[in-house]
């Protein structure tokens, strides 16, 4: 029963999404970033951290890309796709965890202030508020600075952040369900508020909450890349930022084109897949874009 | 209406208020000496002494709390830990080069949105749509140092037609004021980073634009103006691009909030001297007297920008007044 329920689920998410050709494209480079993610260590021809020596015997140094070394060495002679493969396992985990979590802040603070109301609402509100008020990476920047480069407090400090603006959406959303007839009828039947949020509004946030959870991964992996990129990521979890970092500060941009490509590409596709995903909620749950 | 700014404005002091406190708080759980934040480790004891009593380090922590507001509000930021100059000295010059820098930007991305957005109206599902839209998603996308140092590989490296960075040619004498801003030489420098920050957020105003252009000219006034016989084009800009133009305003004041993140990047790609290129370097080298100012000053910015547009939203469109607050 439950597997069967689950089983509809997942076919009714995947038909809205392969319904738009930009949502195939989409989940199609997900799926391959995530095996990526998942199969780091079998596919990474090399360490990423050792500098490697050539058939020539010498250090490859900046080598563009070649037989031997497909998407080329750094300055320090390490082979990129290993990087690559590494910062594919990073940013993915960055994504994932942090755009979970500031989904699950968010719709709790939107659906428990739109459905209380009254104080609560204003409160909660006026902290959404003042989270707003909070630049977001000179944030991740301070956050990092005093507390340390590590994976983790990057993930908290982006979590603290990114929810802000699923919490206002889903608020709104609530807001206008809760007047819906269903749920007056489950006000009369007796059911606890508890139950009303969670199995009477909460289902019928479903798209919106999808919407918001792509959302938030492609912010939280720009975040990060952003900060990786600006020297505040952590050093021993290699990132796409954190490699564009070591390009930047080693001052060969001007030359090592393969170093700049790879990385760049990889998070405008990841990034853009999640954006696309999101278009085709968008019609979901927004049904007036669709008639356009 | 004007109850409607009283109450803005008094939200706005609050939420400047909380930022405040959540940053004193932060400041003070640092690991280690709490101290550290405001006295250099680097001075000998008796001026550490000193400078901790003069910032009232040895006292209990509301007092700390109190005296930390009050340096704030009357501008007495302490010293930075690395030059040992006033941090509100270091702040001054680099608060407008960001501003303009910021100004530049957003209003090219208003720009080429609010215009792109009415041409792809105009030409609903045609391929110049659908090509601009997916454009706009894919820069969108790409954070900007990807967009800035791909513009400075090949303008500026490879056809060498703009600067690589900072702001003035070195050695150039120095105009003051405004004819700094106004001369050939910054406008040649602020060329790259405009196009970059722009690009960055010109798929919220360009995509918005379009869709409430669809809106507004499947509405029956639009239908009135096709039957009185009006040219396509003056239906399309004097009847419809002027009521679409009201969600941009919201959306202005959401995206300066992002737009200060992408600024602290396109400052660091191309050196631009500016508060985000000071956050950084402070930020990287533990003067927290300095990043603690210009984080405060950031979120002032941001802050005080999303209430100016919360007031023009009010007297541009009467029926929200603070009900929207309310509601979103």
């Amino acid at each position: 029963m439950k597997l069967e329920a689950i089983k509809n689920f997942t076919a009714g998410q995947a038909r809205i999404i392969t319904k738009n050709k930009f949502g195939v494209f989409g989940s199609v480079v997900l799926l391959f970033f995530g095996l990526v993610g998942i199969l780091t260590p079998w596919l990474a021809p090399h360490d990423p951290w050792v500098s490697l020596y050539g058939a020539d015997g010498c250090l490859a140094m900046l080598r563009p890309p070649c037989l031997e070394f497909p998407l080329g060495t750094t300055i320090m002679g390490r082979d990129i796709l290993s990087q690559m493969v590494y910062a594919t396992r990073t940013t993915v985990l960055i994504g994932l965890v942090s755009g979970l979590i500031s989904i699950i802040i968010g719709a709790n603070f939107g659906l428990l202030s739109g459905y209380y109301g009254g104080k609560l609402d204003e409160i909660l509100m006026r902290f959404t508020d003042i989270v707003y008020g909070m630049p977001f990476l000179p944030f991740l920047i301070v956050l990092i600075a005093l507390f340390g480069r590590s994976l983790w407090f990057v993930i908290i400090a982006i979590c603290c952040i990114v929810w802000r603006t699923s919490a206002r959406v889903i608020r709104a959303q609530t807001l206008a369900i809760k007047q819906r007839q269903f749920i007056l009828a489950a006000k009369a039947r007796g059911c606890s508020n508890f139950r009303i949020i969670y199995k009477h509004i909460m289902p019928n946030l479903l798209p919106l909450l999808l919407l918001y959870t792509s959302f938030n991964i492609a912010w939280s992996i720009l975040a990060e890349a952003g900060a990786s990129f600006l020297g505040f990521g952590d050093p021993s979890n290699l990132s796409w930022g954190g490699m564009l970092y070591n390009l930047w500060i080693s001052g060969k941009v001007r030359t090592a084109w393969w170093w700049f490509a790879w990385p760049s590409i990889c998070i405008i596709l990841l990034v853009s897949s999640l954006v696309f995903i999101s278009r085709a909620y968008e019609e979901i749950a927004n049904p007036r874009l669709k008639q356009r | 209406m004007r109850e409607f700014i009283i109450r803005r404005s008094f939200y706005t002091l609050i939420t400047l208020f909380s930022v405040a406190t959540i940053l004193f708080f932060i400041f003070r759980m640092l690991p280690g000496d709490p101290t550290a934040q405001v006295v250099s480790p680097a001075l000998d004891e008796a001026a550490q002494t000193r400078l901790k009593h003069a910032f009232g380090l040895d006292r209990p922590l509301y007092v700390q709390y109190v005296l930390y507001l009050k340096n704030l509000v009357t501008l007495n930021w302490g010293r930075s830990f690395t030059t040992s100059k006033p941090v509100f000295d270091m702040l001054g010059y680099r608060f407008w080069n960001t501003i303009f820098l910021m100004a530049a930007g957003l209003c090219f991305t208003l720009v080429i949105g609010i215009g792109g957005g009415i041409i792809m109206a105009w030409r609903r599902n045609s391929a110049l749509d659908v090509g601009s839209t997916l454009v706009a998603l894919i820069l969108q996308s790409a954070p900007p140092f990807v967009t800035g140092i791909l513009l400075l590989i090949i303008l500026s490296y490879r056809f060498d037609l703009f600067p690589t960075g900072g702001m003035l040619t070195p050695g150039i004498k120095l105009q003051s004021g405004i004819l700094l801003f106004l001369s050939m030489d910054f406008l040649h420098h602020l060329v790259l980073p405009t196009i970059t920050v722009a690009f960055y957020y010109l798929a919220t105003p360009i995509l918005i634009m379009r869709d409430s252009m669809l809106e507004i000219l499947g509405s029956d006034f639009i239908e009135l103006a096709k039957a009185k016989g009006l040219r396509p084009h003056v239906i399309m800009l004097n009847h419809a691009a002027r009521n679409a133009l009201l969600p941009i305003v919201t959306v202005s004041s959401v995206m300066v909030g992002f737009a200060i993140g992408g600024q602290v990047i396109v400052e660091q790609v191309f050196s631009w001297p500016g508060m985000g290129q000071l956050m950084v370097q402070s930020a990287s080298c533990q003067d927290y007297p300095v990043a603690q100012a210009t984080f405060m000053l950031l979120a002032v910015l941001v802050i005080v920008i999303n209430l100016l547009a919360d007031i023009s939203y009010g007297y541009l469109d009467p029926r929200i007044k603070l009900v929207r607050s309310m509601q979103e």
